[in-house]
């Protein structure tokens, strides 16, 4: 499903050249539960972007469905990312001015559902992480459990091949984020979603079908 | 999209809040300025109807005058001897009221079964082609209209229009000053100048020699040096034994006129576009502002499917929501000035002058937006979402 070859990021400035990932070679198949860990600034985050095309790697190739990505120009990837991908942030990254049952619609407004539609989406969404009930509420008024539940509902609302969490319960306490990890696994299990999720906690890891360690920008296992 | 747009705005409507009221008060000084400037221009570009090049006139004062017999005698002697001259192409006299001169003499009656209102003016006949007048209907008065019972007089077509249309002219005879007979009709003549509305005019014919005639208009042959005033000068101190005359350059009169208008025009204008920079000035920075608070917010955007123009059109478009919602507030509130013809200006006026402030708010809006809109779609996601 994904299918990641000899990925190299570097960060070039005037005077340092930082190698954040070198030589990533990873296969993640459909269905799979995949966590990446590793000591902060290893690349976890950089590595989880760039199978997310929201960040382009210095070398290698990235082949999404069999299909290379470098045959994607920005319009094509933007609906890529919008079909395919579903993303969720160790912050939330909800949008405070929208409501709940908004921020959730928010992937299904770039793709052209009617607004009926979106909604009649956004509240199954909703329904499915257990917050149908505070679908007119803002971010503001949730708990952090709460508002990582809305930015999960946000991910799967568009049906998405792959989810891609970035820390998703580095921001909760323990019990929300078992919580957290149990809609994950659920989503994974029932709905035979594809997840990628980038953690610094063992057990959430342990959980997982696969783990992949990075150091200083080096798979180790 | 535009629904998802409108209700970010509602719901960030404090923020947006300054943005609005900067947006209505520009629109508003814009829309009185450019109501003032459209209503001068308008007036500007509308014919004069009369030539001013060329033109010399000679003012003269009769009010103390004893022996009226010589002074008629001076007049005719006077004009024979200017016109003898081979530079002086023509002359004639008109009244009291000459063109720029600031006075006027409004003469308002129903007598006739219908409203009249209108300037009173004087000449003798040869003052129309003098003047270089269009004749649109009738013909102008001569001599021997002097000799009928009722004073001939032609009217302008503004005053025809509104008060004589589908009426018979060729027959009928109206007080207006008097009983008069109505003989032709003129294009314009907008005497108070180039920046006043056309006025209902009417001529009365006086002879010559009349006293309510005083001041001689010339039409100098062109090429005629400046020097040539002195001859006149000279010609007239002998001829009148006057010493209170005056000559007058029409041209030039109607220069002076036209810069003291100029002046205040070219000043609005210039606070306009003060005004206008102050506002480009503003709008860029809320802008430059919003986006670099929002840097979040976009780079999530493009990780959820945003395209650069899906984000530049975000962004544009609640801008442009947010100043057509002023605008439209702005507009309600313009729109009654017209609606209620106030402070004497024609309603055409304001809503060229709403059209103009709209247009070029929206112009500059769209300006300010483009280059912070493209900004906001170049943000690279990874590196937005990573700062939050």
């Amino acid at each position: 499903m994904i299918h990641l070859q000899d990925i190299t990021k570097v960060y070039q400035t005037k005077s340092i050249e930082t190698t954040a990932l070198n030589r990533i070679n990873l296969q993640v198949e459909a269905g799979e539960f995949l966590s990446i860990m590793g000591p902060s600034g290893c690349g976890k985050s950089t590595l989880l972007n760039i199978m997310g095309l929201i960040d382009e790697p210095t070398a290698g190739h990235i082949a999404l469905n069999g299909q290379q990505i470098t045959a994607y120009n920005s319009r094509s990837m933007a609906r890529f990312r919008n079909e395919q991908l579903g993303f969720i942030f160790q912050s939330f990254h909800l949008i405070g001015e929208l409501s709940v049952l908004d921020n959730v619609e928010l992937p299904l407004i770039y793709r052209k559902v009617s607004s009926k539609d979106r909604r009649k989406m956004a509240e199954a969404a909703l329904e499915q992480v257990g917050l149908k009930n505070r679908m007119r509420h803002f971010p503001g008024q949730l708990s952090g459990g709460q508002k990582q539940r809305v930015a999960i509902a946000r991910a799967i609302v568009g049906q998405p091949k792959v989810i891609l969490a970035d820390e998703p319960t580095g921001n909760l306490d323990s019990v929300m984020g078992n919580e957290i990890m149990n809609i994950l696994l659920h989503l994974n299990q029932e709905q035979k979603a594809t997840i990628v999720m980038v953690t610094h906690d063992e057990t959430m890891a342990r959980k997982t079908h696969r783990l992949v360690r990075l150091f200083d920008g080096s798979q180790v296992l | 999209m535009i629904r998802h747009i409108l209700k970010l705005i509602w719901n960030k409507k404090r923020s947006n809040t300054l943005l609005f009221l900067e947006i209505f008060f520009a629109f508003a000084i814009l829309f009185a300025v450019f109501t003032i400037v459209t209503r001068y221009m308008r007036q500007y570009n509308s014919p004069l109807g009369f030539d001013t090049e060329h033109i010399w006139v000679v003012h003269m004062n009769f009010d103390n005058i004893t022996d009226t017999a010589a002074v008629e005698d001076m007049k005719l002697r006077l004009k024979s001897e200017l016109e003898a001259m081979p530079q002086i192409e023509g002359a004639a006299y008109n009244g009291w009221i000459s063109p720029f001169s600031g006075s006027n003499w409004v003469t308002a009656s129903d007598a006739n079964g219908f409203d009249t209102e209108t300037s009173i003016l004087m000449a003798e006949p040869a003052y129309f082609e003098l003047m270089g007048l269009e004749l649109v209907q009738g013909r102008w008065f001569d001599l021997s209209d002097l000799e009928g019972r009722y004073t001939p007089a032609v009217i302008s077509q503004q005053f025809y229009e509104e008060s004589f249309k589908g009426r018979n002219l060729r027959d009928s005879i109206y007080e207006l000053q008097g009983e008069n007979r109505i003989v032709g009709v003129f294009k314009n003549y907008k005497y108070q100048g180039d920046f006043t509305k056309e006025e209902n005019a009417t001529f009365f014919m006086r002879h010559p020699k009349d006293i309510d005639l005083p001041n001689l208009h010339l039409r100098i042959a062109p090429g005629t040096p400046a020097a040539f005033e002195e001859t006149v000068n000279k010609t007239v101190a002998s001829i009148s034994r006057m010493s209170d005359f005056t000559i007058e350059h029409l041209e030039t009169t109607r220069k002076v006129q036209n810069r003291e208008v100029w002046v205040p025009v070219v000043s609005l204008l210039g606070i306009a576009i003060f005004l206008v920079i102050n506002v480009a000035m503003g709008l860029f920075g809320v802008l430059w502002y919003s986006i670099s608070k929002r840097r979040a917010e976009v780079g999530l955007r493009q990780a959820l499917g945003a395209s650069r123009g899906a984000v530049m059109g975000q962004f544009m478009g609640e801008i442009l929501a947010v100043s057509v919602a002023a605008l439209l507030l702005g507009a309600v509130f313009a729109v009654q000035l017209p609606l209620m013809e106030v402070f004497g200006i024609a309603p055409l006026n304001y809503y060229i002058a709403m059209g103009l402030s709209a247009g070029l708010i929206l112009t500059l809006v769209l300006l300010c937006t483009l280059y912070p809109a493209l900004q906001a779609a170049r943000i690279q996601p990874a590196l937005a979402l990573h700062e939050e």
